[in-house]
């Protein structure tokens, strides 16, 4: 491993320890704190402290007052569907928002390149939750042609699997609308800017003067080259799709961590609050991680240092 | 420093996006200062509820009877404040670590462990989380804003300051005797108060949003509702999507959540092309 790499992680560890740390600290330090009657006050808070990342190891996050359930099978139950939904939403924003960007760079100032700005930036002024309810106003009740909230029909019984993964893609749709649509303009802006600089290279030039078709270029020499800034970013997005479940999840009651979390707050459920919490940083911190490792491995600049 | 602040107005006039941004912005602003003169009705006092519109409530009335439209009025005036003191506070954080980061070599190393640190930690969520456990008021929101929204206006600023500290004159300062602390604050800080300027509006852009979402999922202010903690009620009333009522209660809120946002982009385009020109070339809006 490389000397950045090493750093990398150890900082990595440093911060997991100290959300870690956070998530027992922050209940004891309110006062008159919400956790009172929860929190085993009696034992000294070192004692506490060495339990709870004991029980962490095991998988022991406490007991959900208003699911009456461990908070652990809880999260389990509602992981796969927040899965579904950040993995289908980030497949979906990298592709149409790096060709998008790409299209936009390559008809800079015509028509199509102006209306994909005003779009994705008048987009991109939505909080999630208000697209999110005037997409279930709109094509959920005016023109019914998605289910309004949920992530599949209750109490039906399919013949075939397929209408069992049909039923549960046409749930995803709008929700996943709505997380793509409202964080897809930050990947498209950068895509648009880095090809521009691509553009404008020389290299480009000697490639359309060697007669060159305009789709072989933009694909073999421009895009490639303007890969590098928007990796990194892809990982900031998935960590900002991943913090907006939590917002379109509780508009369209997807049953997955992020409406968890509103649920939570709303029924003072604070270790279930406090476990979707975890999952939710911690997953945004590993895609994080994975996203500096693989910078670290492409960019022959960044070994160096 | 009063020309200078003419010169810049010259140049940002020439900007359409950006006009019409800050028309965007001065309309809500005078809203939300004159919010007591403008409101037809106090925003708390209760009325019949759920009214269509009609003469007396032009935007009608909330489930619990309260005028929509002074709602609304309100509404912005606690929108914008919330985001005005979190950004400008955090501002304020991010400006001093960032000079002294990048003007005290040895401090610099240690700093910026800091600002990684708080760039890598998943804010939103922390920031979630600790309003849930703090009681819900418009100053618990800015604090926590403005505790983890400083980072990358802290690293920007640093970067800057880089490129000053050896610059020739500011050499010449020093021979003649100027302290450190002059030398920051009378020859870098003004240099950079452009930068500082274009993250405020970046970082408050971000701070609305933001309020905006933990309003909604019930993390708002109870007492002083801002547009979020609007949407938030319309949600919660059981017929919000499938009645009329969302047209002038939740549309309306929605809206000027969007409008403000929509502003502070425009704004913030229009001052980084002329705080960076080198960006002139590539994010032609």
């Amino acid at each position: 491993m490389h000397m950045s790499a090493i750093t990398k992680v150890v900082s990595y560890i440093i911060i997991i320890f100290i959300i870690l740390s956070l998530n027992f600290f922050l209940p004891r330090m309110m006062p008159a704190g919400p956790l009172s009657g929860l929190t085993s006050s009696d034992k000294p808070v070192l004692e506490q402290y060495t339990n709870y990342m004991t029980n962490l190891m095991h998988g022991d996050l406490g007991w959900s007052t208003s699911k009456n359930a461990p908070v652990w099978d809880v999260l389990m139950r509602s992981l796969k569907w927040t899965l579904l939904l950040v993995g289908t939403s980030t497949v979906i924003y990298v592709i149409v928002g790096i060709l998008s960007g790409a299209v936009s760079a390559w008809k800079k100032g015509k028509k199509t390149d102006v209306g994909l700005l005003v779009l994705l930036i008048s987009m991109a002024s939505f909080p999630p939750f208000f697209l999110g309810m005037l997409f279930i106003i709109f094509l959920g009740w005016k023109l019914d042609l998605f289910p309004r909230f949920g992530a599949q029909t209750l109490f039906i019984d399919y013949s075939t699997p397929f209408g069992v993964v049909l039923d549960i893609l046409h749930h995803l749709t709008l929700p996943a609308a709505t997380l793509t649509l409202t964080s897809i303009g930050v990947i498209y802006l950068l895509t648009r800017n880095s090809m521009l600089n691509v553009l404008g290279e020389d290299y480009i030039l000697t490639a359309r003067a060697k007669g060159l078709s305009e789709w072989y270029i933009m694909r073999r020499h421009a895009l490639k080259n303007a890969m590098l800034p928007i990796i990194t970013l892809v990982a900031l997005i998935v960590g900002l799709v991943i913090t907006g479940t939590i917002f379109v999840e509780t508009v369209f009651a997807y049953p997955g961590v992020g409406m968890l979390v509103s649920d939570a707050i709303s029924a003072h459920d604070y270790p279930l609050l406090q476990g979707a919490f975890l999952f939710i940083a911690l997953a945004i911190l590993a895609v994080n991680f994975i996203a500096d490792m693989i910078y670290v491995h492409l960019d022959p600049r960044v070994k160096q240092e | 420093m009063i020309e200078d602040i003419i010169v810049f107005l010259k140049k940002y006039k020439s900007n359409k996006l950006g006009l019409v941004g800050l028309g965007i912005l001065i309309f809500f602003v005078i809203a939300a200062i004159f919010a007591p003169y403008i409101a037809p009705y106090d925003p708390g006092h209760r009325y019949k509820s759920t009214e269509h519109p009609n003469s007396a409530h032009l935007l009608g009335t909330n489930h619990v009877g309260q005028d929509i439209v002074s709602e609304l009025i309100y509404g912005t005036r606690v929108s914008l404040f919330i985001t005005l003191f979190a950004s400008i506070a955090a501002a304020f954080i991010g400006t001093f670590i960032g000079l002294i980061a990048g003007y005290f070599k040895r401090l610099d190393f240690f700093l910026m462990r800091i600002v990684d640190l708080f760039l890598t930690i998943p804010r939103l969520p922390l920031i979630i989380i600790i309003a849930a456990f703090m009681r819900p008021s418009i100053w618990n929101l800015i604090f926590v804003f403005a505790l983890f929204e400083w980072s990358i206006t802290a690293r920007i600023i640093r970067s800057e300051v880089l490129t000053f500290k050896n610059r020739p004159y500011v050499d010449a300062t020093r021979m003649f005797g100027a302290g450190d602390f002059h030398i920051l604050g009378r020859h870098i800080l003004p240099n950079v108060v452009p930068l500082v300027v274009v993250q405020l509006v970046l970082v408050s852009r971000y701070i609305i949003l933001a309020e905006s979402g933990l309003s909604f999922i019930g993390l708002g202010d109870p007492t002083a509702k801002s547009w979020g903690m609007m949407l938030h009620d319309a949600f919660e009333y059981p017929t919000i999507f499938i009645s009329d009522i969302w047209m002038w209660w939740m549309l309306p809120a929605g809206l000027c959540i969007v409008f403000t946002i929509l502003s502070l982009t425009f704004i913030g385009y229009a001052l980084e092309e002329l705080v960076n020109p080198r960006l002139r070339r590539v994010t032609t809006l």
